[in-house]
C-alpha cells in the first residue's frame, strides 16, 4: 500500500473509529442519565478490530457478532440512527425495536446479527459461508467473538467443520482480556487462542488488535484465502476492554478490573497519520452525525403494540 | 414441482420421508442434507439420497450437534434450505441453543427480516430397550420453546406430505418419526397435507381419541376393537403439533362430547395436557365427561422391556380409557 493510499484509508478508518467511539460514549451517557432501556455492552477501546476487519469485506459478505457488537455493525456500514433507534426500542430500529442492543441485524448490509449467547454466532457464520459458496455468490462470512467464546463448544465444532469443508469463513477472536467479569487467563488454558487453529490444520494468526493497519493486513489475507477457496482462518486480535462488562455494573460488580495498559487505538492511528488537524475535523463531523442520529431516534415512535405478536412465524 | 404432482410410490413411512426429500432436492438446488451418518441413511429418512445427489449435497457431519445445527441455521439464513437428520430427536438437547434460542427466535428478534428455512428430522419414542436417552418424545420442549413448527407423522401419507411441507416452509420445522413406525405400511394419497393439518379416521360419534405419533396408530387399533363392542370412536391423528390443528380437534370433540388424549411424552406439560386444557377452555359446554389424558408417567423411559411397555399407553389402555369415558 502506497503512502497516499495508507493515508486515505487511514483517514477513513479514523473516521469510523471515531464514529464508533462517539456512538458508544453517547450510549454510556444515556445509560448514566437513565435514558436507556435494557443493558448495553460497550466496545470502547476495541474499535481497531472492527474497522480493520470490516475494511477487508465487500458488499454481500456477512458477519455475525456478539452482545458487544456495536463497533462491528458500524464498521460494516450500519447507520447510527436506526442503530440508536433499535437500542432505544423504537419502531424505526433495524429490527423494529424487537431485538435491542444484543440483536441488531441488517442482512442486506451484511450484518446477519449480533447474539445474546456467547459463541452463538460462530457456527452460524460457518453456515453463511457454506451457503455463499454453494450459491456461488463469492461471499465470505466473518464470525466475531470474544475470548470467552473461544472456550465454547461452538468454537471448536465450527472450526473443525469449517476446516473439513474448506468454508470461506474467517473466525475473528477479539481477545479483550475479560470474559464477562473474569480475566480470560484465569479461565483459558493453553498458550493462546490463535494456536488452537493448529489443532484443526488451519492458519491461526495473532495480531495486535489495537493496530488497525495490522488487523487489516491479517484480515485481508484471511479474506483472500477464503475467497480463493483455500478455507478458513482463525485471527486472534489482542485488545483491551476499556469499560466494564456492561454499563451499570458498578452497582454490584465492584472494582474487579484493572485499567488497560495499552495505548488507545484511536490515539495510535492518529499519531501514525501525522496530521495534526485531521482528528479534530473528523470528530466534529462525526459528533454532528451522532447528535443528529440520536435526536431522530429519540423522536421516533414506539413500536405499535400489535408488533409484539408479529414475526414469530412466517 | 407443483402441488398437483404425482405423489410418492413409497409405501412405508421412512422411505416416504426419503422420497419427499429426494423430490424436493430434484427441483430445488438449495436443499441440502446434513447430519449424522446420512450417506448410509442409518435412520431411514435419508437412505438412498447420497447415491442420487452425491456427497456435496448429502453430507456426513461429525458428532457435533450444536455445530452442524448452528451451521444449518446460518446456511438457512444465507439462502440454502438445509435438512438436518439429527438421528434421535433427544440429540437436539445438545443443540438446543441453536435450535430454540437461535433458529426459533431469529425471525422475531430481527423484526421479521430473517427467515430460517431449516428442517430437523429425528426419531422420537420408544422402540424396544433403547433406554432413557434414546426414547424421548421432546414435543413439549419444542412447542414451549416457540418459533418452531413441529410435525409427527404416523403414516407414510403423512410422512411424505408433511416432510415436503416442512422443506417448503420458511420457518424452522422439526419433523419427528417414530422408530416403531419406520416400516409402517400405507400409500401416499394424492391429496396433500399441510403443516397444521390433522387426519381424522376412523370417524365415530361416541368418543374422540386424540393421539400423536405411535399413539395414533394404537388409537386406530383401539377404535377397531371398540367398534366390535358397539362403541364408535373417532380418531384424530394430531400429526401437526405446531400449528396445532385446533379446528379438527374441536370439531371432533364438539361432535362426540367425549375425549381421550394420548401422548408418548411425559404427562406434565405434554401435548396431551395442552390439548386437554384447550378443550376445557374452548369446548367445555359440549363435554359430557371429563377429558382423560393418557401419557407417560413423569419418569424417564426404562430399559427392561416389561418396564418400558408398562409406562407407555397401550392399545388396551386406550380402549379402556375410551370405554370409561363413554360410560361416565
Amino acid at each position: 500500500m502506497s503512502g497516499t493510499a495508507l493515508t486515505e484509508r487511514g483517514a477513513e478508518w479514523l473516521r469510523l473509529m471515531l464514529r464508533i467511539r462517539l456512538f458508544e460514549e453517547t450510549l454510556a451517557d444515556l445509560f448514566a442519565k437513565g435514558r436507556l432501556v435494557g443493558v448495553v455492552h460497550l466496545s470502547i477501546g476495541q474499535e481497531a478490530v472492527a474497522v480493520g476487519v470490516c475494511a477487508a469485506l465487500r458488499p454481500g459478505d456477512q458477519i455475525t457478532t456478539t452482545h458487544r457488537g456495536h463497533h462491528h455493525m458500524l464498521a460494516r456500514g450500519l447507520e447510527p440512527e436506526p442503530m440508536f433507534a433499535e437500542i432505544l426500542g423504537k419502531a424505526t430500529g433495524y429490527c423494529r425495536g424487537k431485538g435491542g442492543s444484543m440483536h441488531v441485524a441488517c442482512f442486506e448490509r451484511g450484518v446477519t446479527g449480533a447474539n445474546g449467547i456467547v459463541g452463538g454466532g460462530i457456527p452460524m457464520a460457518l453456515g453463511l459461508a457454506v451457503a455463499a459458496r454453494e450459491l456461488g455468490t463469492g461471499g465470505v462470512a466473518v464470525a466475531f467473538f470474544g475470548d470467552g467464546a473461544a472456550n465454547q463448544g461452538t468454537f471448536h465444532e465450527a472450526l473443525n467443520l469449517a476446516a473439513l469443508w474448506r468454508a470461506p469463513a474467517i473466525f475473528v477472536c477479539e481477545n479483550n482480556g475479560y470474559g464477562e467479569f473474569t480475566p480470560s487467563d484465569r479461565v483459558t488454558a493453553g498458550p493462546g487462542i490463535a494456536l488452537r487453529a493448529g489443532a484443526y490444520g488451519i492458519p491461526g494468526v495473532a495480531v495486535d488488535g489495537n493496530d488497525v493497519a495490522a488487523v487489516h493486513t491479517a484480515a485481508a489475507e484471511a479474506v483472500a484465502r477464503a475467497r480463493a477457496g483455500e478455507g478458513p482462518t482463525l485471527l486472534e486480535c489482542r485488545t483491551a476492554r476499556r469499560r466494564g462488562h456492561h454499563e451499570g455494573e458498578e452497582r454490584y460488580a465492584g472494582t474487579y478490573r484493572e485499567a488497560p495498559h495499552v495505548e488507545d487505538p484511536i490515539d495510535r492511528l492518529e499519531a501514525s497519520l501525522g496530521d495534526q488537524s485531521l482528528r479534530a475535523r473528523l470528530e466534529a463531523e462525526e459528533r454532528a452525525l451522532i447528535e443528529r442520529s440520536l435526536a431522530a431516534a429519540e423522536a421516533a415512535p414506539e413500536p405499535p403494540l400489535a408488533a409484539a405478536l408479529e414475526d414469530a412465524f412466517a | 414441482m407443483s402441488a398437483t404432482a404425482s405423489p410418492s410410490t413409497a409405501n412405508r413411512l421412512a422411505p416416504a420421508m426419503a422420497d419427499a426429500i429426494a423430490q424436493e432436492m430434484r427441483t430445488d438446488p438449495r436443499v441440502y442434507v446434513w447430519g449424522e451418518d446420512v450417506t448410509i441413511g442409518v435412520m431411514g429418512p435419508t437412505r438412498g439420497l447420497a447415491e442420487e445427489f452425491g456427497e456435496s449435497r448429502v453430507r456426513d457431519c461429525p458428532i457435533s450437534e450444536v455445530g452442524f445445527v448452528g451451521a444449518a441455521v446460518g446456511a438457512a439464513i444465507g439462502g440454502l434450505r438445509p435438512v438436518v437428520d439429527i438421528m434421535f430427536s433427544s440429540f437436539t438437547y445438545v443443540a438446543f441453543d441453536q435450535l430454540v434460542n437461535q433458529a426459533g427466535r431469529i425471525r422475531y428478534m430481527t423484526g421479521g427480516q430473517l427467515s430460517v428455512p431449516l428442517v430437523v428430522i429425528g426419531s422420537a419414542g420408544a422402540a424396544g430397550s433403547n433406554a432413557a436417552q434414546h426414547s424421548e418424545v421432546p414435543t413439549a420442549l419444542f412447542l414451549n420453546g416457540g418459533g418452531l413448527r413441529v410435525a409427527f407423522p404416523s403414516t407414510p401419507h403423512q410422512a411424505f406430505w408433511l416432510t415436503r411441507a416442512a422443506i417448503r416452509s420458511d420457518d424452522p420445522v422439526v419433523v419427528l418419526h417414530h422408530p416403531a413406525l419406520a416400516a409402517a405400511r400405507g400409500n401416499v394419497r394424492p391429496e396433500p397435507l399441510a403443516l397444521g393439518d390433522a387426519e381424522v379416521g376412523p370417524e365415530g360419534d361416541d368418543v374422540s381419541i386424540l393421539a400423536v405419533g405411535l399413539m395414533a396408530r394404537r388409537a386406530r387399533a383401539a377404535a377397531d376393537s371398540l367398534a366390535a363392542e358397539g362403541i364408535a370412536a373417532e380418531v384424530v391423528d394430531v400429526c401437526s403439533l405446531s400449528p396445532m390443528p385446533w379446528e379438527a380437534i374441536l370439531a371432533s370433540v364438539r361432535k362426540t362430547g367425549r375425549a381421550v388424549v394420548v401422548d408418548e411424552a411425559r404427562l406434565t406439560c405434554s401435548v396431551a395436557s395442552e390439548i386437554a386444557a384447550g378443550l376445557a377452555e374452548r369446548a367445555f359446554d359440549r363435554l359430557r365427561a371429563p377429558v382423560r389424558r393418557l401419557a407417560v408417567p413423569d419418569v424417564p423411559i426404562p430399559f427392561a422391556p416389561s418396564l418400558e411397555a408398562s409406562v407407555i399407553p397401550s392399545e388396551e389402555e386406550i380402549a379402556a380409557a375410551a370405554r370409561e369415558v363413554v360410560r361416565a
